[in-house]
């Protein structure tokens, strides 16, 4: 079968195409050019996914296993619908998932529609999920690397079109597989940070780009750090440098630790409370994906609400565009922007959505909020 | 399937073309000589290889009809292009001269660069106006002349690297020379070299711009031909090498091949008549298909043409994976495809210019490598326009 694989030039999505190779298959790369080379590219500091230096990474990979490789520019289609909500999100206090959007707006259709174009029968990435048939999309059988929560939005449609020959590999087997077949990036790092945002100083990037997109910067100017009854306990360098849940990005004056538990961009506070304040028992979630659920209904399933989180049981009740979870017991650090991913048994991915509203102390009860 | 495949159609030949089986001989035989130095020594290892590179210069001087002492050897057409535009109008500034340079939006990104890092740098640019199908006007360069006192430089490519356009060099000279003297015009004639009569001397140009491995010479070296005692600033210090224009060790190995491949380009020339016609052949076919021509092509190898709702991109890869090489237009330097900066410059839509496909014959193409990609476009467009279609709907 004629099969285009997904290549960002890591090791994963080079094993992917060499594996299809080994299997027969006519094999073709493709590489999205996603952003210019960041500063720190420019420095000589190397780069991240998708960034030139892993394009040509790519290119030298399919070369040497003897594929066709080529490169898609889509770099308008990422700032459109990953760098500019980044900064949107950040600048209306929320804390966005650019990779889930990448997933659902970049990763899939630009590519399938190609891959259509060329006559190839499917389209493959080094992704750690399963597919079973088309039909569920399942965890990979790697805990460490599972990506399944980031792909929660690829719609049913791409499920059907696309293979994920990793969702049965351990990271580790995949990496001796590389460096049996000699692959260049066999040992490369595994990439943490956010592929646009290398060096992790993602404040710059917001500032930077909220300007260029006209959005008012006054949001992001350093504001006050509040607890939940509006005392004044601390300050922030802008509210973007914060993230609900966590502990940094502000200085308090008394040594406690403090977690962000909201952010208000109107007043630029930021509001902190101690570890019991991050719980929540309750949370809707917008932009429904019904992956693996019909019109409405409700199920008992377990909810994971960042990417490294643990599943946390829970009941949840939908409709078409939203959803009610309600957790057996209090999870932590459930963010507004961030993506509540649905499991059923088998580790199958049911669907999921954005999460729109928590409720806990500062917040209180999801029916009181707007 | 593996890949590349074993035998590839070539009609992508005004990206490059292959070198000639004797341009390779002689650089062969030159490579295995063991009694050449330095053409700047005074031993005679040095004055061996000093007659190389001046047997070479006087190789492509009479191929373009122009002194031998006006060839100055550079390493290709960007290299010339950025001499004639960047040396040419600091040369005039520093005489006290009118140095604006007067171009087109549809020159290669050689000369259009060079014109915006110009501007950049404060020396006034005009664009030339183009028709509808990238036609130059004479009379509207010598309005653009009289109408901008500070211009004093010309720069309109013989024939466009994309369309396969070609421009009135001579009439252009002569409309400019009616408006004041002293304005230096250049012509890019990359393309135009080997495809058809290209001459210093008749056209009248003060400087003309042409790419070895564009008539079947190696890589790496070129021409900025002009007339002998032209003068032109520097872009690099340190020699006296080219009669100071492009100082450092001449690349007399390039430069060999360079000279014998300017030798053959008449054979070359006497094939038009059969492009032509395979060129005919081909927009038939194309016209038949639903297809619009882009340009005006007159370079008998070239032809630029698009289909509503087949982003080049995808021709170009379908085609490649049957073994046909062809081009969406200029190739951008990370490899991947925008659309063609000459056909916005034409006053195409993005969609429209994201459509392109340049189809280029050369000396080693058959009626057998038009005839497969006649087999087999109609089926890939079809494919093309479904999938592109999917997404749009």
């Amino acid at each position: 079968m004629r099969v285009v694989c997904a290549m960002s030039g890591g090791v994963d999505s080079s094993a992917t195409a060499s594996l299809l190779l080994d299997a027969g298959h006519d094999v073709i790369g493709m590489t999205m050019r996603l952003y210019d080379a960041s500063e720190d590219e420019r420095k000589g500091r190397g780069g991240t996914c998708c960034s030139p230096a892993e394009v040509d990474l790519a290119r030298r990979v399919c070369a040497q296993i003897g594929i066709p490789h080529y490169v898609v520019d889509e770099r308008e289609r990422f700032r459109r619908e990953v760098i500019d909500p980044f900064a949107r999100d950040y600048a209306a206090g929320l804390t966005p998932n650019p990779c889930t959007r990448c997933n659902q707006h970049i990763k899939f259709e630009p590519l399938l529609q190609r891959a259509a174009a060329i006559g190839a029968d499917a389209m493959a990435t080094g992704h750690y999920a399963r597919n079973l048939y088309g039909q569920a999309l399942l965890r990979g059988v790697d805990p460490r690397k599972d990506q399944s929560y980031f792909l929660f939005s690829m719609g049913r449609d791409a499920l059907q079109q696309v293979w994920f020959p990793l969702g049965t590999w351990n990271k580790d087997d995949v990496r001796k597989y590389a460096e049996g077949k000699g692959l260049p990036n066999w040992g490369a790092p595994d990439s943490q940070e956010l592929c646009f945002v290398p060096g992790g100083n993602h404040g710059d990037v917001v500032q930077r780009r909220a300007k260029e997109m006209g959005i008012s910067t006054d949001a992001l100017q350093p504001g006050e750090v509040v607890d939940a009854d509006g005392n004044v306990v601390g300050d922030h360098d802008g509210i973007h440098r914060v993230t609900v849940g966590q502990r940094r990005g502000f200085r308090t004056r008394t040594p406690e630790r403090r977690y962000v538990l909201k952010v208000i961009p109107q007043s630029r506070r930021v509001v902190v409370g101690d570890v019991a304040d991050t719980q929540t028992s309750r949370l809707e979630v917008g932009e429904l994906q019904r992956l693996d659920l019909g019109p409405s209904g409700e199920v008992r399933c377990t909810v994971q609400v960042r990417h490294k989180s643990k599943p946390a049981a829970a009941t949840v009740r939908w409709d078409a565009k939203t959803a009610r979870v309600e957790f057996d017991a209090p999870i932590r650090s459930a963010s507004p922007g961030q993506a509540a991913v649905f499991y059923g048994e088998d580790d199958r991915v049911l669907g999921g959505g954005w999460i729109s509203k928590v409720e806990d102390r500062v917040n209180g009860p999801l029916e009181s909020q707007a | 399937m593996r890949y590349p495949p074993a035998a590839v159609i070539n009609l992508d030949h005004n990206a490059t073309t292959p070198l000639h089986p004797e341009v390779r001989a002689a650089m062969v035989d030159l490579l295995g000589r063991t009694d050449l130095g330095n053409p700047s020594s005074t031993h005679g290892l040095g004055r061996a290889c000093r007659e190389v590179v001046e047997a070479a210069r006087r190789s492509v001087a009479a191929a373009l009809e122009a002194p031998a002492l006006g060839v100055t050897f550079v390493s290709g057409g960007t290299e010339a292009d950025n001499l004639a535009l960047i040396g040419g109008a600091r040369a005039l500034e520093r005489a006290g001269k009118p140095c604006g340079v007067a171009t087109t939006r549809i020159e290669h990104p050689a000369v259009v660069a060079a014109a915006e890092a110009l501007a950049a740098g404060g020396v006034p640019v005009a664009w030339i106006p183009t028709g509808e199908n990238g036609a130059v006007d004479p009379a509207a360069v010598a309005d653009l002349l009289r109408a901008q006192p500070e211009l004093g430089l010309v720069s309109v490519a013989a024939a466009n690297h994309e369309l396969g356009n070609v421009q009135p060099i001579a009439e252009i000279v002569a409309a400019v020379r009616e408006v004041r003297e002293g304005v230096l015009v250049h012509t890019d004639a990359v393309q135009a070299f080997g495809k058809m009569p290209v001459s210093l001397e008749a056209w009248g140009v003060d400087m003309l711009s042409v790419s070895a491995h564009k008539i079947y010479g190696p890589t790496g070296i070129g021409a900025l031909v002009h007339a002998t005692h032209l003068q032109l600033f520097p872009r690099a210090y340190g020699g006296a090498q080219e009669r100071g224009r492009r100082v450092g060790t001449e690349n007399w190995m390039a430069a060999h091949g360079f000279g014998t491949a300017a030798a053959l380009v008449a054979d070359g020339i006497a094939q038009t008549d059969a492009h032509r016609a395979l060129r005919e052949r081909l927009q038939e076919a194309v016209e038949r298909l639903g297809g619009r021509i882009h340009g005006a092509p007159a370079l008998a190898n070239t032809l630029n043409f698009g289909f509503e709702g087949a982003p080049g991109e995808l021709m170009v890869m379908n085609l490649d994976l049957e073994g046909i090489a062809v081009s969406t237009g200029a190739a951008c330097s990370a490899g991947s495809l925008e659309p063609s900066k000459v056909l916005l410059g034409l006053g195409l839509p993005p969609e429209r210019a994201g459509e392109a496909v340049r189809v280029s014959m050369g000396r080693f193409t058959t009626e057998a490598d038009v005839e497969r990609l006649l087999d087999v476009l109609p089926t890939l467009l079809a494919r093309v326009r479904k999938a592109a279609g999917r997404a749009a709907s």
